[in-house]
């Protein structure tokens, strides 16, 4: 499948790491430190950007500081000499111990929350964590595990929305996949994982948080809507809102569950925490014209034509009466609605009628088109397809 | 007119799927000088005694040791919703605090309410609102 091509081109790239156990995580924007020197005798090529870089970070971070010294003090300028010159910065001596994967509690308390089997390191759950606009390198963020996560997600999902309604109109199955895996439903699913977000992606942030370049308050940034994702890498200099980095860590570890883990693995995995959730979707249909549909419905599928007959009332002269309508098609009643009147009555036995239809699920045990990644040789009974929602 | 939708977000349900255990943090800050503290500090005491083990059998709570002068010794929990409990261990022994560790641990951060009905479910109920309009009508 171009799924799996797709993960197995990737594969090489998306996990530099994998092959040394003993081999420490090492972001761009620190420097050769003692600390980590002591410890490991890697070649530099993991480090591709220059020291220059880290300086930038460690100066942007001190201006501020020495800047709000400054202004407390404007008066005797010319009585006291001038503030010394900052002394010469040396690369940070020692990181926290926090900040490595291996020694990070946050960390290893997230991989024990998701119950993530061992075979899963740490490391990458750390990778997962970094978004792309804390640190541009592809090799050090969750960019490319993210897309493959995605794409896994979406495809599960998918699938299992079309093999269990497949009646389901198209806005509908839309609404449907995003309540599941649309970019609100992943931030949710990743706070409730417990998960913290650093307050700025620096050297010494805990490597269990999230690390993301936040956006700076003012007014409301435009809906992007959908951009190409050329476009959606420039968007990151200026910062992200909280919630697409919180998806993408998401998205992130479902990609490590795969690579790590394997194809039966990841897709328990989106059964427990995907499938899991609760969603009613017969509350997402928004109809208008539902009578007239229903009439389109029938003349289709060669139903005799829909027919509105009143069942029962009560309180017909009072405050609140309470009508019972029944849509008919020949003698077979297909829908029935109450209201406070008969049109209202009327109309929500069309729209039941309407969800009677589009809400029709096969049985339970449903083949999903993915039970044959894992064995194409298994026996596949294709589901139901539909000839699609009615055009009136 | 087609059929247009409204938007939603699904909603957990924890232990369906997969479990997620609410509390993830707890820090323990004990004094080094009040004697308070001794359940907490001493030898053959909690921290040196029994919080390994509790932290081996939970390794889904990210757990700080921290000493908090001139103040009677805590266990601060910390949520997933957000919320921290607060326990004051000051005077009790291992097995005690142990005990209010583990009460920490299987609390979930909401607020607690009394709880008045004996079932609470996402689920409509299985018979339905009562009807006059369904069902075997009465006979006058």
């Amino acid at each position: 499948m171009k799924r799996l091509r797709c993960a197995a081109l990737l594969w090489d790239q998306l996990l530099p790491i994998r092959h040394s156990g003993t081999r420490p995580f090492l972001p761009h924007h620190i420097g050769r430190t003692p600390h980590f020197a002591a410890t490991t005798t890697i070649a530099t090529t993991t480090n591709p950007r220059p020291l220059s870089t880290s300086a930038g970070n460690r100066d942007s971070a001190t201006a501020p500081a020495s800047a709000s010294a400054e202004p407390p003090d404007p008066e005797p300028p010319q009585a006291t000499p001038p503030p010394p010159p900052p002394p010469p910065q040396t690369e940070p001596t020692t990181l926290p111990p926090c900040r490595s994967p291996t020694t990070s509690a946050k960390l290893a308390a997230l991989h024990a929350r998701l119950s993530l089997h061992p075979k899963f390191p740490v490391q990458t759950l750390a990778r997962a964590l970094i978004h792309p606009s804390a640190d541009p390198n592809p090799l050090f963020n969750n960019r490319p595990l993210a897309s493959l996560g995605s794409a896994l997600i979406n495809y599960y999902a998918t699938e299992w929305l079309l093999c269990t309604y497949p009646r389901l109109p198209t806005e509908v199955l839309r609404a449907a996949l995003s309540a599941y895996v649309g970019e609100k439903a992943l931030a949710a699913m990743g706070r409730e994982w417990g998960v913290e977000s650093a307050f700025e992606p620096k050297a010494d942030v805990d490597a269990g948080l999230l690390q993301f370049k936040r956006l700076p308050p003012g007014p409301e940034m435009e809906a992007s809507g959908y951009k190409p994702w050329q476009e959606r890498g420039e968007r990151w200099v200026q910062g992200v809102a909280e919630e697409e980095a919180i998806a993408s860590l998401v998205t992130s570890t479902f990609a490590g569950v795969y690579l790590h883990e394997g194809l039966g693995p990841v897709k328990q995995f989106f059964r427990q925490h995907v499938l899991s959730r609760r969603l009613d979707v017969d509350k997402l249909f928004d109809f208008v014209q539902p009578t007239r549909e229903l009439s389109s419905l029938c003349s289709r599928e060669g139903f005799e034509p829909p027919v509105a007959r009143h069942i029962g009332e009560t309180g017909k002269r009072s405050i609140a009466p309470v009508f019972i309508v029944g849509v008919y098609s020949g003698l077979e009643k297909i829908g029935e609605g109450h209201g406070g009147s008969k049109d209202e009555a009327r109309i929500r036995a069309a729209t039941n009628a309407l969800k009677g239809w589009y809400l029709y699920s096969p049985a339970p045990q449903v083949d999903l088109p993915s039970k044959t990644d894992d064995d194409p040789r298994a026996s596949f009974r294709p589901a139901v397809i539909d000839a699609g929602e009615v055009i009136v | 007119m087609p059929v247009s939708a409204l938007r939603a977000v699904s909603k957990s349900q924890n232990g369906v799927g997969a479990f997620i255990l609410q509390c993830k943090r707890m820090e323990f800050n004990f004094c080094d000088w009040a004697g308070s503290s001794k359940g907490m500090r001493h030898d053959r005491s909690f921290l040196k005694h029994s919080l390994s083990q509790f932290a081996r059998q939970n390794p889904q709570i990210e757990i700080i040791v921290a000493p908090r002068p001139n103040k009677i010794p805590i266990i601060r929990g910390t949520y997933i919703n957000g919320r921290e409990k607060v326990i004051p261990v000051d005077g009790l022994e291992i097995q005690q605090i142990l005990q209010k560790a583990q009460l920490l641990r299987n609390s979930s951060g909401t607020k607690l309410k009394r709880i008045t009905r004996p079932v609470i479910s996402l689920n409509e109920s299985v018979r339905g609102i009562f009807s006059p309009f369904h069902g075997k009508k009465h006979v006058i």
